[in-house]
């Protein structure tokens, strides 16, 4: 999967450069530019974070390609969090190494900010400013000069931000952090949990948003509890459990994974338990129901229930810890061969 | 030093250090305007009754000269508790709550180091104490020269006042660090403010009685000795560089450890 994404997304930093990276950021830019403009944008090696009581992250590795829009998932406490952290700079590594453009993430943090955008979990910006005053605090303190995309995000996102953020709901304040977070334009984004709180409409404009941002070329960094918004949005997913990676994906092949889940109920007892005998697969569920798991081709899974005197058929998709699991079994048996199905 | 940050924090802190301000300015007023050598004797007498009350409030020397009379109203106790307040105030705006809270995310979301943040932290206190000595300072002035022309030693007072801000200093950086070094906002808050308190707690006692006299030379407290500054005593002047010196050196190590310590935001 690297070997796909690489050239793709190398082409994309050429490009950056060739066009002179940013206009906001000014002058200074482009020689920095062509000297971070190899190797994977985001490297984690071996993280190694203990918090005690089993949180933290324990041996955690992968890499973010530029211009790749790469997933992290997992349950709450997973280590989504401490994993952003280290690549803040925030906390230092136990063990093993988190790199940004090359740089180390504690090391050199002030310096890789010049080019990050950070949407924070928590969000808790300064409570007692209001929405403007906030953003044009923290255009100051990026030294950002131009304020048409920030304008641009604000309207964007429909948002007033003209009230105290102390007063706000929480998807207004949401959307603040996202406009901070794309307001400079930034090449690398890390992005902690980004559509909590924000209703579908601003769900599904903030995943336009990353996918707009993606053709222009940035690489970003999504962690999420919600598989919706990941699926929408990467080209690849980590998923993430206890502090250790389960797997890295390539999103088509987890969408291909993803078996869709039928509740069916029978018209008696008797044909639910002719069709759990017939499909051992198949968990029985109250008096007369059973659920299935069908992937891929759904023709067959019919024209079966043909034969049954059918009350109810209800479908949905799997769950992410449903998904999660069977991507954990499948990736212990087929370790070298790569495929899941 | 960041100036956006710095402007920003200074307007932040502007009300509380105004309402220090105002309370200081009503307490300068009240006792410089107290001073008349004959209620002096009645002062005098009043002390004499209750003299354990007064001395634990540092106001236990029989005053003659305007300056000895302000020394022991106002420098005893007046001018560094309420300060101490503020002190205390500014360290929870500054460090405590950005941490607590997470905000320090969004700061250090920008390509400001920490030692830049820290720095501009520790300015924006050190601005505001310069800028309320330089109001102290004009206010005992103006309140002498208007009521007591001439009575007033200023060169004593401004070596006095010269080792209060050393002092006030000392106190934010000692409140500062503590600010720097604990994850747990409470502990973070009080184990700088506790200590001030407990020295101010070992003061009163050790002027009470005999047996707590021990207790100055463990007090940093002591290095203020404002009689010997306004004396112009060698040993008063070396107390006050101490306390800067040691002012310095915790706001210094504050920096150090918040530059290399884990955040959880």
């Amino acid at each position: 999967m690297k070997e796909e994404c690489a050239p793709q997304g190398a082409t994309k930093a050429r490009v950056a450069e060739a066009t002179g990276g940013r206009t906001a950021s000014g002058g200074g830019m482009a020689g920095v530019c062509a000297e971070r403009g190899r190797g994977s944008a985001i490297e984690v090696e071996s993280l190694v974070k203990d918090y005690g009581k089993g949180r933290g992250v324990f041996g955690v590795s992968f890499a973010v390609e530029r211009g790749e829009v790469f997933g992290f998932l997992g349950p709450n406490g997973a280590g989504k969090t401490v994993t952003m952290r280290n690549l803040m700079g925030f906390i230092r590594p136990d063990e093993g190494t988190a790199r940004i453009d090359g740089l180390d993430c504690f090391g050199q943090r002030a310096r890789i900010q010049e080019r990050l955008g950070y949407l924070p979990g928590e969000i808790a910006c300064m409570d007692e400013m209001t929405g403007t005053a906030f953003l044009e605090f923290m255009a100051r303190m990026k030294k950002l000069r131009d304020r048409a995309r920030m304008n641009q995000l604000i309207e964007y996102f429909e948002l007033d931000p003209a009230r105290r953020i102390r007063k706000m709901s929480k998807g207004t304040k949401q959307k603040v952090g996202l406009v901070c977070a794309f307001m400079t334009s930034p090449d690398i984004i890390l992005l902690d949990e980004p559509t909590s709180g924000l209703d579908p409409l601003m769900q599904s404009r903030f995943i336009d948003l990353v996918l707009e941002e993606k053709r222009r070329g940035a690489t970003i960094l999504l962690s999420s509890h919600l598989f919706d918004e990941v699926e929408r949005t990467c080209d690849r997913v980590a998923f993430i459990r206890a502090g250790r990676l389960a797997a890295v994906e390539r999103m088509d092949d987890v969408r291909k994974s993803r078996k869709r889940v039928f509740v069916v109920t029978f018209a008696d007892e008797a044909g639910r338990d002719r069709y759990a005998q017939a499909h051992p697969d198949a968990q029985k569920r109250g008096a007369a129901s059973v659920e299935a798991a069908v992937a891929g081709n759904l023709d067959a899974f019919v024209k079966d229930l043909a034969a049954y005197d059918i009350v109810d058929l209800a479908a949905r998709e799997q769950t992410l810890e449903e998904l999660f699991m069977h991507l954990y079994g499948a990736t212990d048996q087929a370790e070298k061969g790569g495929s899941h199905e | 030093m960041n100036r956006t940050l710095l402007a920003k924090e200074l307007r932040a802190n502007l009300f509380v250090s105004f309402i220090i301000a105002a309370v200081l300015a009503m307490y300068i007023g009240v006792i410089v305007s107290m001073y008349d050598p004959e209620l002096g004797e009645s002062l005098d007498a009043m002390m004499q009754s209750m003299p354990e009350m007064f001395a634990a409030f540092g106001m236990s020397v029989q005053a003659t000269t305007l300056i000895d009379f302000m020394l022991n109203y106002l420098y005893g106790f007046l001018l560094t508790i309420f300060i101490l307040v503020l002190i205390l105030i500014m360290a929870n705006k500054l460090m405590v709550r950005y941490l607590d809270r997470g905000a320090m995310a969004y700061l250090l979301a920008t390509p400001n180091s920490r030692t830049r943040i820290a720095l501009t932290m520790v300015g924006v206190m050190v601005t505001i104490l310069v800028a309320l000595m330089a109001v102290v300072t004009a206010l005992e002035v103006g309140f002498a020269e208007a009521m007591f022309p001439g009575e007033l030693d200023m060169q004593a007072l401004m070596r006095v006042n010269a080792g209060l801000l050393a002092l006030w200093l000392a106190m934010a950086g000692l409140c500062f660090l503590s600010a720097c070094l604990f994850s747990n906002a409470t502990a973070a808050l009080w184990v700088g403010g506790g200590l001030n308190i407990l020295f101010f707690l070992m003061q009163m006692a050790s002027k009470v009685g005999d047996k707590f006299e021990f207790l100055e030379n463990v007090n940093p407290l002591t290095l203020f000795d404002y009689y010997g500054l306004a004396a112009g005593d060698a040993s008063a002047a070396g107390g006050a560089i101490a306390l800067a010196v040691g002012a310095v050196a915790l706001f210094a190590v504050a920096v150090a450890v918040f530059d290399r310590r884990d955040l959880s935001i």
